[in-house]
C-alpha cells in the first residue's frame, strides 16, 4: 500500500482538534450553568457532605462557595471558568477534597483498560461471525446471527450486564459480579460492552460481506481463475474491513455511553463511575474533569478510526 | 422511414405493480409495539391501582389472582408500576422524537437548499451537539436540573434532532442536484412543489425509520439514567429504576426483576423491527 | 480446424424460456459476434456458456470446451476452466476492477495465483502487459483514477493473465466514447491474431463490423440470422437485421437543408468555464436561431453538457454572458435529459406529473391527447410511474412535457445514449420533426459524430485536443 500522504492526515487531525475544542466548550458551558443553577444552600449541603452535618460552620460553607466561584459577575466568571478549564485546573472534588486531576489519573487507567478489552473482544466476536454469515446469506448461521443480534440490540448495556450477573456469578459462582480493577473483575463488564458492540459490528460486517460478494469485482476475481479463498483474501477482506472500521467510529458513541453505565453497574472504579457519582452529588469540579476526559477519549478514538480508515482504504490516500 | 419501423402506439408490456407489501419484520414490530402500548394504556382502566401505595406485609408476593404480576419489595403492585413506567417511557420518547423531528427536517432542508453560510452554520451547530456522546450531554443536563423530567426531555431531543438534520440534509442535497428537480424548476415549478413531489416522498419513510430508532434510543437512555440513579427519582415508577430497586431481591423474586427487563426488551425490539433496515 | 468451444442447444429459463435452444461453435482465429439490443437475451446466452448465470436463472444444453463436455443444467464444472481456458472481459470494467487495489496488482494476480509464477515474475509480466497496452504509468493507480478506456485495457490484461485461450467479451464498448471503440476492437483482434477464440456480445454495429468473422443476430431470445459478418451486414436476409442496420446513424439519409432564416433566440459571448482545474472551454461565442438544430460533439469529459447547461442558465459561466431574446417567457427554454427516468418525479404517475404542469401554467389540457398521437404514445402509459415505462417511451413523454410549454429553445443532452439503436432513431427524428414544425431551436449534445452530422444544421466541437 502506498505511503500515506500528508494532506488528508492533517485534515483529519484538524477536524478532530476542532471537535476537541467543541467538547471543551460544551463541557465548560454546561458545567458553568450547572454551578450557577446550584441552589443557594448548595454550598452548605456540599460542606455538610464533606464535614458532616455536625461540623458545618458558616466558614466552611463560605470556603465551598469561594471554591465553586458562586460569587462574582457573569462574564468575568465565565472567562475565569474557561481559563481554568484550558489550564486543566479543575480544582478539587467538593466531596472528597482531593484534586480532580489526581483522581482522574487513577480512574483513567481502569476505564482505558475496560474499553480496550471491550473493543478487542468485540472485534474478535463480531466481524468474523458477520463475515461468515455474509458468505452464505440466508444460511443457518446468517439467520441465527440475525436473531441474536436483534435481541442483543434490543437490550441496553446495563440490562445485558444484569443478565450476565444473574447467569454467571449467581448461577455458576465463577466470576465476581462486581469489584475493583482485577483481571477476573474485568471479564464481565468487558463482555457486557463487547456483546453490544459485537452485535452491531457483526451486522455491519455481514451486510458489507454480502454486498462485496455480490459485486462485479468479486465475480471478476472468480472468473479470473482465483480460488474462492483467494478471492476472499485479495478482494473481500479489505473491502469489507473499510465499512466495518468506519462504523466503529459511530459505535464509539455507544461505547462511551456504555462505559458510564456498565462501570456503575459493576462498581468498576473508572471515570464513568466517577462521573455518575459526581452527577448524583452535583460535584461540579469532578463532573467537569470526568466529562472532559470522556469527551476527549471519544475524540481520540474517532481520530484513531479515521487514521485506520485512511490506512485501509487506498482511495482516501489518493484523494 | 419511421412509419415502417413503428407499428403504432403500442405501449411496452404492463409492468408488475410496484411492491407495496409491508415487510414481515415490520409487521411483527407493529404487533409487539401494539401489545406493549395496549398493556400500558389499558391496565389503569381495567385494573386501577395506585403504583405508589406500599404494603410491607405483602412484599414480593408472587403473581396470582389478587396481583396478576405480583408485588415488589415494598409491596407495591407490579402491574400498576410496570404500566405506569411504560407510559412514562413511551410518552417521553414520543415527545422527544416529535420535538426533534420537526426542527431536524426543516433545518436539514433549509441547509441543503440555501447552502453557503446557512448550511455551514447549521452544520456547525450539528457538530457542536455531536462532539459529545449523547448520554454525556443528557447526564449533564440532568445534573443542572435534577428531579425534572423536562431536563431528560430537552436533553434527549437535543441529541435526536441531529440525526434527522443530517439525513434530511444529505438526501435533499442529492435530490436538489438531480435532473428530476432541475427539470421541475425549468418547467416553472416552485419550491413548495419540489418539497411536496420530490423531497417529501423520499424523506417521509426515512422519518419513520429514524424516529423508531430514536424512540428506542430515548427509552434506553431514560432507563440507563434511572438505573444509575440520576434520571427519574423514586418513587416514580421507571423501568431502569425498577431494575436497580429489585436487583437485591432477584434470588427471592426473579419474576419481579424480569418484568421491567422483558418490558424494555419488547419495547426496543418492537421499535427496532418497525424501523426496518439497519441503522446507517 | 478444431472448434475451441461448441455450445449445443443452449437455452436459459427463469420460469419462462428467455433464450431458445441455440447452437454455436467458436473457431480459433475466427471471431464470433452476437449482435442484439438490450433484452434480446444475448448476454444470458454468453453467461450460460461461461457458467456465470445469475442466481434464479437456469440453463440447459451442453458446452464442449477444451475437449471437456459440460452439461449446463448442473451449473458446475466451469470453475477449473475460468482464467486458464475461458477468459471473460466484463461489462463496465470500471465496476469489475477492485476499487481498493492498484491496476498492476489486479493483473499480476492472474500470473501469480492462476499460472503459478512467483511474486516477482508475476509483477514483471503484469507490468509488461500494461506497457504494451500503453498503461506503463498506471500500474499503481486505482480504478477510480483511470479513465473508462484505461479501465477497459486493465480489465483486458487481467482477464487474459491466467492464460485463457477463449475470450468472451460482454458489451466491451458499453459506456465508451466512439473514439475508444476502435481501440477495443484492435485489442480484441490482437488476441484473435494469436490464435485465440473470441466471442463478443454487443449492440454495437460498428464493433461487429470491425471484428469481422461471423455474426449472429439475436432478437427475443432467438438467433434470427447468422453468417459471415461482411455478408450479413451488407446484405441482410432478415427484416429485423435490415431495420437494425437502417437505424445506424452512419446510413441515415443526409444532412437537413438550411433552416429558414429566423431570429436568434439565444446568444452567448466569450463563454469560459473551468472545472476541477481543467479548462472545459474558453472564449466561445454562440448564437442559435428559431428552427435551427445545432449539434455539440466531443469526447466524454469535454464539457458538452456543461456548455448546454450554461446556455440554459443552470450553471454560471466563469467568464462571458448569455442573453435570451426579449419577450420569450423563461419556461420556453427547456431541456431533455440523458437518462429519462431520472427527469421525472419518481413517486407519482406520469398523468399526475403532467397535470401538475398543466395546472401550474393554466394550460389547455385538451392539447395532451393530440400530442400523444403525434408522438405515437398510448394514453394508458400516463397511469404508470416513470420506472414502469420503457426508456424510449419515457423520452417521448419528456418531449411531450416540454412541448406543452411551446419551447423556443430546447437543449437535448445526449437524449438517446441510453437507448437502443432503433429507438434512438425514432427519438432523434421525432425531435428534428417537432423542432421544424414548431420553429423551435434545438441544441443537441451527442458523442456520436455521425448522428450529429445527419441531423444538425451545424456542429460545434469541444475538447478535441483533450487527452483520451
Amino acid at each position: 500500500m502506498g505511503p500515506v500522504s500528508r494532506i488528508p492526515v492533517s485534515r483529519i487531525l484538524g477536524y478532530r482538534l476542532f471537535q476537541a475544542l467543541l467538547v471543551a466548550v460544551t463541557v465548560g458551558l454546561l458545567t458553568f450553568v450547572m454551578v450557577r443553577s446550584l441552589p443557594g444552600d448548595m454550598a452548605y449541603r456540599i460542606a455538610a457532605g464533606r464535614y458532616g452535618y455536625d461540623m458545618v460552620s458558616s466558614d466552611a460553607a463560605n470556603a465551598v462557595r469561594a471554591e465553586l466561584g458562586l460569587g462574582g459577575g457573569g462574564a468575568a466568571a465565565l472567562a475565569l471558568w474557561f481559563l481554568d478549564l484550558f489550564r486543566l485546573d479543575f480544582g478539587e472534588s467538593v466531596i472528597s477534597g482531593r484534586p480532580v486531576l489526581e483522581e482522574i489519573r487513577h480512574q483513567l487507567g481502569h476505564t482505558v483498560g475496560l474499553s480496550v478489552a471491550a473493543i478487542l473482544l468485540s472485534v474478535l466476536l463480531g466481524p468474523p461471525l458477520g463475515i461468515a454469515a455474509g458468505l452464505r446469506p440466508g444460511g443457518a448461521l446468517d439467520r441465527g446471527l440475525l436473531v441474536a443480534a436483534s435481541m442483543l440490540r434490543a437490550l441496553p448495556h446495563f440490562v445485558v450486564g444484569l443478565i450476565l450477573i444473574m447467569l454467571v456469578s449467581a448461577g455458576l459462582g465463577i466470576l465476581p459480579a462486581a469489584g475493583h480493577g482485577g483481571t477476573e473483575n474485568l471479564v464481565l463488564p468487558a463482555l457486557t460492552l463487547a456483546l453490544g458492540l459485537g452485535a452491531v459490528s457483526a451486522r455491519v460486517a455481514r451486510d458489507a460481506m454480502v454486498q462485496v460478494a455480490a459485486s462485479p469485482y468479486y465475480a471478476f476475481g472468480r472468473v479470473k481463475g482465483l480460488s474462492e479463498a483467494r478471492v476472499f483474501l485479495r478482494h473481500g477482506l479489505r473491502n469489507v474491513s473499510v465499512p466495518v472500521v468506519t462504523y466503529l467510529g459511530v459505535q464509539f458513541v455507544g461505547l462511551i455511553e456504555g462505559v458510564v453505565v456498565v462501570e456503575s453497574l459493576f462498581a468498576w472504579p473508572g471515570i464513568g463511575h466517577a462521573l455518575v457519582h459526581a452527577i448524583f452529588s452535583r460535584d461540579v469540579p469532578v463532573i467537569q474533569g470526568t466529562a472532559l476526559v470522556m469527551g476527549m477519549m471519544f475524540v481520540l478514538l474517532n481520530a484513531a478510526v479515521d487514521l485506520a480508515c485512511l490506512w485501509l482504504d487506498p482511495r482516501k490516500q489518493a484523494s | 422511414m419511421i412509419a415502417s419501423t413503428i407499428p403504432g402506439p403500442a405501449p411496452s408490456p404492463a409492468p408488475v405493480p410496484m411492491r407495496t407489501r409491508i415487510p414481515r419484520q415490520r409487521l411483527i414490530g407493529v404487533a409487539i409495539l401494539s401489545g406493549v402500548v395496549a398493556f400500558a394504556v389499558l391496565t389503569p382502566i381495567l385494573w386501577p391501582a395506585d403504583p405508589a401505595r406500599q404494603s410491607l406485609r405483602h412484599a414480593l408476593v408472587a403473581p396470582g389472582w389478587s396481583e396478576p404480576l405480583g408485588t415488589d419489595h415494598l409491596g407495591r403492585s407490579m402491574l400498576a408500576r410496570l404500566s405506569a413506567a411504560l407510559r412514562l417511557s413511551l410518552s417521553l420518547a414520543l415527545l422527544s422524537v416529535a420535538t426533534a423531528a420537526v426542527p431536524g427536517v426543516v433545518l436539514g432542508i433549509l441547509a441543503a437548499w440555501k447552502g453557503g453560510l446557512v448550511d455551514r452554520s447549521l452544520s456547525l451547530l450539528g457538530d457542536v451537539f455531536m462532539a459529545l456522546p449523547g448520554l454525556l450531554l443528557v447526564l449533564m443536563l440532568a445534573a443542572i436540573a435534577p428531579n425534572a423530567p423536562w431536563a431528560l426531555y430537552v436533553g434527549i431531543s437535543l441529541v435526536l434532532w441531529i440525526e434527522y438534520f443530517r439525513l434530511t440534509r444529505a438526501t435533499t442535497r442529492t435530490l436538489i442536484a438531480s435532473p428530476a428537480v432541475q427539470a421541475s424548476r425549468l418547467l416553472g415549478m416552485g419550491p413548495a412543489y419540489i418539497v411536496r413531489r420530490h423531497l417529501w416522498p423520499e424523506i417521509a419513510p426515512m422519518i419513520l425509520t429514524v424516529g423508531a430508532f430514536g424512540a428506542a434510543g430515548a427509552i434506553m437512555a431514560i432507563a440507563a439514567l434511572g438505573f444509575v440513579s440520576v434520571g427519574v427519582r423514586p418513587p416514580t415508577p421507571e423501568l431502569g429504576l425498577m431494575m436497580v430497586e429489585l436487583l437485591p431481591y432477584y434470588e427471592e423474586a426473579p419474576f419481579a426483576i424480569l418484568q421491567p427487563i422483558v418490558a424494555i426488551f419488547l419495547l426496543v425490539l418492537g421499535l427496532n423491527l418497525v424501523a426496518g433496515r439497519d441503522r446507517i | 480446424m478444431n472448434a475451441l468451444l461448441v455450445a449445443e442447444d443452449v437455452a436459459v429459463f427463469s420460469g419462462e424460456r428467455l433464450v431458445q435452444p441455440t447452437t454455436l461453435s467458436l473457431l480459433p482465429g475466427r471471431p464470433l459476434t452476437i449482435l442484439g439490443e438490450s433484452g434480446s437475451g444475448k448476454s444470458l446466452l454468453a453467461q450460460a456458456i461461461m457458467g456465470t448465470l445469475p442466481r434464479g436463472l437456469r440453463a440447459e444444453g451442453v458446452a464442449t470446451i477444451d475437449g471437456r463436455r459440460l452439461p449446463l443444467s448442473s451449473g458446475a464444472g466451469h470453475r477449473p476452466l475460468w482464467g486458464r481456458i475461458l477468459g471473460l472481459l466484463p461489462q463496465e470494467p470500471w465496476l469489475a476492477l477492485d476499487p481498493t487495489m492498484g491496476a498492476r496488482a489486479q493483473v499480476a494476480e492472474g500470473y501469480r495465483h492462476v499460472r503459478g509464477l512467483d511474486a516477482r515474475d508475476a509483477r514483471r509480466r503484469a507490468q509488461a502487459d500494461l506497457d504494451s497496452l500503453g498503461l506503463a504509468m498506471a500500474g499503481s493507480k486505482l480504478p477510480s483514477e483511470l479513465s473508462g478506456g484505461m479501465a477497459q485495457r486493465v480489465a483486458f490484461a487481467a482477464a487474459r493473465a491466467g492464460g485463457a485461450r477463449i475470450l468472451i467479451a460482454d458489451e466491451p464498448t458499453k459506456g465508451l466514447d466512439v473514439m475508444r471503440r476502435d481501440d477495443v476492437a484492435a485489442l480484441l483482434m490482437r488476441e484473435v491474431g494469436e490464435g485465440a477464440g473470441l466471442l463478443t456480445i454487443t449492440h454495437d454495429l460498428a464493433l461487429a463490423r470491425r471484428l469481422g468473422g461471423e455474426v449472429a443476430v439475436m432478437l427475443d431470445g432467438v438467433i434470427v440470422e447468422r453468417g459471415p459478418t461482411e455478408k450479413v451486414l451488407t446484405n441482410p436476409g432478415h427484416e429485423y437485421t435490415r431495420r437494425l442496420i437502417a437505424a445506424d446513424p452512419a446510413v441515415w439519409s443526409g444532412r437537413p437543408g438550411a433552416p429558414a432564416a429566423g431570429a436568434a433566440v439565444l446568444e452567448a459571448a466569450r463563454l469560459g468555464k473551468t472545472r476541477g482545474g481543467h479548462r472545459l472551454f474558453a472564449d466561445r461565442d454562440f448564437s442559435i436561431a428559431r428552427g435551427e438544430i445545432v449539434g455539440i460533439t466531443g469526447p466524454s469529459g469535454s464539457g458538452k453538457s456543461t456548455f448546454g447547461d450554461v446556455l440554459l442558465g443552470l450553471i454560471e459561466p466563469d467568464v462571458g454572458f448569455v442573453r435570451r431574446a426579449a419577450g420569450i417567457a423563461p419556461v420556453r427554454y427547456q431541456k431533455i435529459y440523458q437518462d429519462p427516468p431520472s427527469a421525472f418525479p419518481p413517486r407519482v404517475t406520469l398523468r399526475r406529473a403532467i397535470d401538475d404542469l398543466v395546472r401550474r401554467h393554466g394550460l389547455d389540457a385538451g392539447r395532451i391527447a393530440p400530442l400523444l398521437d403525434r408522438l405515437r404514445l398510448s394514453a394508458a402509459l400516463l397511469d404508470r410511474r416513470p420506472s414502469e415505462v420503457s426508456g424510449g417511451e419515457l423520452q417521448r413523454l419528456a418531449l411531450l412535457r416540454v412541448l406543452l410549454l411551446d419551447p423556443a429553445f430546447l437543449f437535448a443532452d445526449e437524449p438517446t445514449s441510453r437507448l437502443d439503436l432503433i429507438t434512438q432513431q425514432e427519438i432523434v427524428e421525432l425531435l428534428a420533426e417537432v423542432a421544424r414544425e414548431r420553429d423551435c431551436a434545438v441544441l443537441l449534445v451527442s458523442h456520436d459524430t455521425e448522428l450529429v452530422e445527419k441531423v444538425c444544421h451545424r456542429r460545434i466541437r469541444l475538447g478535441e485536443e483533450a487527452p483520451g
